[in-house]
């Protein structure tokens, strides 16, 4: 029961780094999208694509933060003591982006706006690059906030937001009709990619030097499948958005984003803390993990038909405007 | 000097409680309209289609954009705070998160519904039949009502613990059922969320009572006052009464706490209901108004009722005497402010029952546009009594705040906090420029043409083409 609940939390954690990290990536192409005139017509699609989801994924957060220290207490408190640098920089991140995406809509002022738009983006950085770093300063066994594992895990963020929130966007430009940022997003998709093909390389080299013990089951164990899964179909997504086969390229993203998360948490499993903590040491007592999963399994019930309610509405654009 | 001691032993326990109190103090301002405001608009929309009034939908449609903005800026301080307690207090969590979690693991995924469907209904306008939009958004309330449920168990769980057995200073064992519904968690839950409903309706009401005074009284107007107004009405008489009986409660069970909030030195019979007033180091009572033998009598109906004082507890157990005014001060404006609501209340009850329709007294409105604002100082002086009453505990009776407290730097908390302030202000700013315009120019339209209420809002129905 420790493992499911471990599991759940790691299902929360991918979900948060697969949808938030489309949503990220989003803001991370908002910025590189270059001056107010020559950047409109791509913030206009980025705007409108995140509007509706952006204050859902802050749920996978909570989440996950809630699971961890009512489901691992101690890992909380282990994690907390040691890595808070990381998460109050991910934290500032995560408030100014919310913030400043609310605030660019109602700056008149061009500078102000510019400035919104600019804020925005490099806290689109900030916040995944510095959440990353803290799973890269856990799997080192380590917990320093600052070091290259740390770096290593959180650069491979941002090229896989990048990724994820170009592919998607893609998919946003053609439901709109909008023709020319479809080749647009495609290219910086294809770009992305192969950014995150060549930090994802030199991150496995780090894990390889800087903690061989996680090395060896994430090339040689658990890990293997799913890292295997990440390293076929990053290139893959990469080749279909290139070639211009449009078909199944979000799902495959989704699938490469999640698999790299999985394969670092199963490669260093039992271990919470890589050489530190176990998830038998660190798990909460008996009746609290049942709660946790009846709580998860109730409102999964009604959590479930809920999300394929918005789903469908969002898939046949009944949450569109008429046209008028 | 015990405080002084403290400082010097834990760098970062000031920065902290100032971090904590801050933060908590600004998204307890977003909770009110946050919980309620979703009920509040689900009423106006089965008033407008019950009684096929265009007026009403629009007033519940224009409501609905508000939340979502509030909804927005509460995630973001609600996600705020959750990690604070990991780089504030780690070591409270890192011992008790199994028991003292458990209220929380309720509230994430009753935020998590809400999120859904808070998206679905404001997404869902027009676009979705009438009714069914109304039936989705009817999950809101009670999704709302589970994640406050939630909050309040794990703070009722911190002022009376209950359901851990410790083994060496280590929870090995929670009884669930104990540690989700302590003693506190009857009273704090059903005096807060009466105190959100009352206080979602005084503010809502208030932005039209401003309108009454401002000229307007036209049947837009009179259905947005009237209607959220009613709800605080009916509900402000209720929670004296429950109020009284939190406060009662607490006798038994946080006796310093009650003491705090009366200022009460030693334990005794006849014992004074201080109305403002302070206590200094000596136990001396400075200005105030007291009345003789009436909190004895408040307490046990009869003076000679034994009331706890501050000196019955250890005085490294109880709050200091900063603390104790504060938590006085705090109390006794809440209880003032309730009790001038109750009063605006019965007069508009009165009035609508004699007459068959809001009071027309320009005193009215006028306290009416304030009672929003007095809603608001009475949350935060409630949230402050019970937070700053606690002290030193973190944990009542089991942990103090200054051993959960973190082991960083205070130059690290300080700047964070630093940090905090000063977005938590700009957030602020954009957040009420961000409704003063969408209120003006939705007064503009009623005026002259109109267009969808969402418009210039960041959060709504998407039209199907985006225009750069």
């Amino acid at each position: 029961m420790p493992d499911l609940i471990a599991f759940t939390l790691l299902l929360a954690i991918t979900a948060y780094s697969t949808a938030g990290g489309v949503d990220f990536g989003a803001g991370i192409w908002d910025l590189l999208a270059g001056g107010s005139r020559r950047g409109r017509e791509a913030r206009a699609l980025i705007d409108h694509s995140m509007a509706p989801v952006w204050e859902v994924n802050n749920v996978w957060l909570v989440l996950a933060i809630v699971l961890c220290w009512t489901g691992f207490p101690l890992l909380f408190q282990t994690v907390f003591a040691r890595l808070y640098p990381l998460f109050a920089l991910a934290l500032v991140g995560l408030i100014l982006r919310g913030a400043f995406f609310a605030f660019r809509h109602i700056a008149e002022d061009p500078r102000a706006h510019r400035i919104a738009d600019l804020v925005f983006g490099l806290s689109s950085l900030l916040t995944p690059f510095f959440f990353a770093a803290s799973l890269g300063a856990i799997a080192s066994g380590r917990l320093e906030s600052f070091s290259l594992m740390s770096i290593a895990f959180g650069l491979v963020s941002l090229a896989a937001t990048a990724f994820s929130g170009a592919s998607f966007l893609v998919g946003d430009a053609r439901r709109y009709g909008a023709i020319e940022l479809v080749g647009y997003f495609r290219r910086r998709a294809v770009i992305a990619a192969l950014a995150l093909i060549a930090v994802g390389s030199a991150a496995l080299v780090t894990i390889g030097f800087e903690a061989p013990d996680l090395f060896r089951p994430m090339l040689a164990g658990k890990g293997l499948p799913f890292a295997l899964v990440t390293m076929v179909l990053t290139p893959v997504v990469g080749f279909l958005l290139w070639r211009g086969v449009l078909r199944w390229y979000r799902v495959l993203t989704v699938a490469a984003v999640g698999s790299m998360v999985f394969a670092w948490a199963f490669a260093q499993s039992p271990y919470l803390v890589p050489g530190q903590l176990t998830i038998a040491q660190a798990v909460a007592p008996f009746s609290t993990q049942v709660l946790l999963l009846v709580v998860a399994a109730v409102v999964l019930l009604v959590i479930g038909p809920a999300m394929g309610v918005l789903y469908y509405l969002d898939q046949r654009s009944a949450l569109e405007s008429p046209e008028t | 000097m015990t405080s002084a001691l403290w400082l010097a032993s834990e760098p970062a326990l000031l920065p902290s409680r100032i971090q904590m109190a801050f933060t908590l103090a600004s998204h307890v301002l977003l909770v009110p309209l946050g919980v309620a405001l979703p009920s509040l608009t689900l009423l106006m929309e089965g008033i407008g289609l019950a009684s096929k009034d265009p007026v009403a939908l629009k007033i519940a449609r224009r409501w609905s954009v508000v939340m979502a903005v509030q909804f927005a800026v509460g995630a973001v301080t609600g996600t705020i705070l959750s990690f604070e307690f990991g780089i504030l207090w780690p070591r409270m969590l890192g011992q008790f998160g199994g028991a003292f979690g458990l209220g929380f693991a309720i509230e994430a995924w009753a935020f998590f519904l809400e999120a859904i469907f808070i998206g679905i209904y404001l997404y869902g306008w027009e676009r979705l039949r009438p009714r069914t939009h109304l039936l989705f958004g009817l999950v809101l309330p009670p999704a709302g009502l589970l994640g406050a449920f939630g909050v309040l168990a794990s703070n009722s769980w911190m002022n009376t613990p209950a359901g851990t057995t410790l083994k060496a200073g280590k929870v090995v064992d929670v009884d669930v059922m104990a540690a989700l519904f302590t003693r506190a968690l009857g009273y704090e839950f059903w005096h807060f969320l009466i105190a959100i409903y009352m206080t979602a309706g005084f503010v809502v009401a208030s932005v039209y009572a401003m309108a009454w005074l401002r000229g307007r009284r036209d049947h837009y107007q009179r259905l947005a006052f009237a209607v959220p107004f009613t709800v605080a009405a009916v509900l402000a008489p209720i929670q004296l009464v429950v109020g009284d009986l939190s406060a009662r409660a607490l006798v038994a069970d946080q006796p310093s706490k009650f003491a705090a909030m009366e200022i009460t030195w030693t334990t005794r019979d006849h014992n004074p209901e201080v109305i403002g007033g302070l206590i200094d180091a000596n136990g001396d009572i400075h200005f105030g108004i007291s009345v003789p033998s009436l909190d004895s009598l408040l307490v046990g109906y009869s003076p000679n009722a034994v009331v706890p004082g501050l000196t019955s507890v250890a005085a490294n157990a109880r709050p200091t005497i900063v603390e104790a005014n504060i938590t006085h001060l705090a109390f006794d404006l809440m209880v003032g402010l309730g009790s001038v609501g109750a009063a605006l209340a019965v007069w508009h009850l009165w009035v609508l029952w004699r007459r068959r329709r809001p009071p027309e007294s320009i005193w009215f409105y006028r306290l009416a546009a304030l009672a929003g604002i007095g809603a608001y100082i009475a949350v935060e002086t409630g949230w402050i009594t019970t937070e700053v009453g606690r002290q030193p505990w973190i944990v009542f009776g089991v942990m103090r705040v200054a051993d959960a407290v973190t082991t960083a730097p205070a130059s690290f908390v300080w700047t964070m906090l630093t940090a905090l302030v000063v977005i938590y202000a700009l957030i602020a700013y954009f957040f009420v420029t961000l409704l003063l315009r969408l209120s003006a120019r939705w007064r503009r339209e009623d005026l002259n043409q109109p267009s969808e209420p969402e418009v210039g809002a960041p959060y709504g129905p998407r039209p199907r083409t985006f225009t750069a």
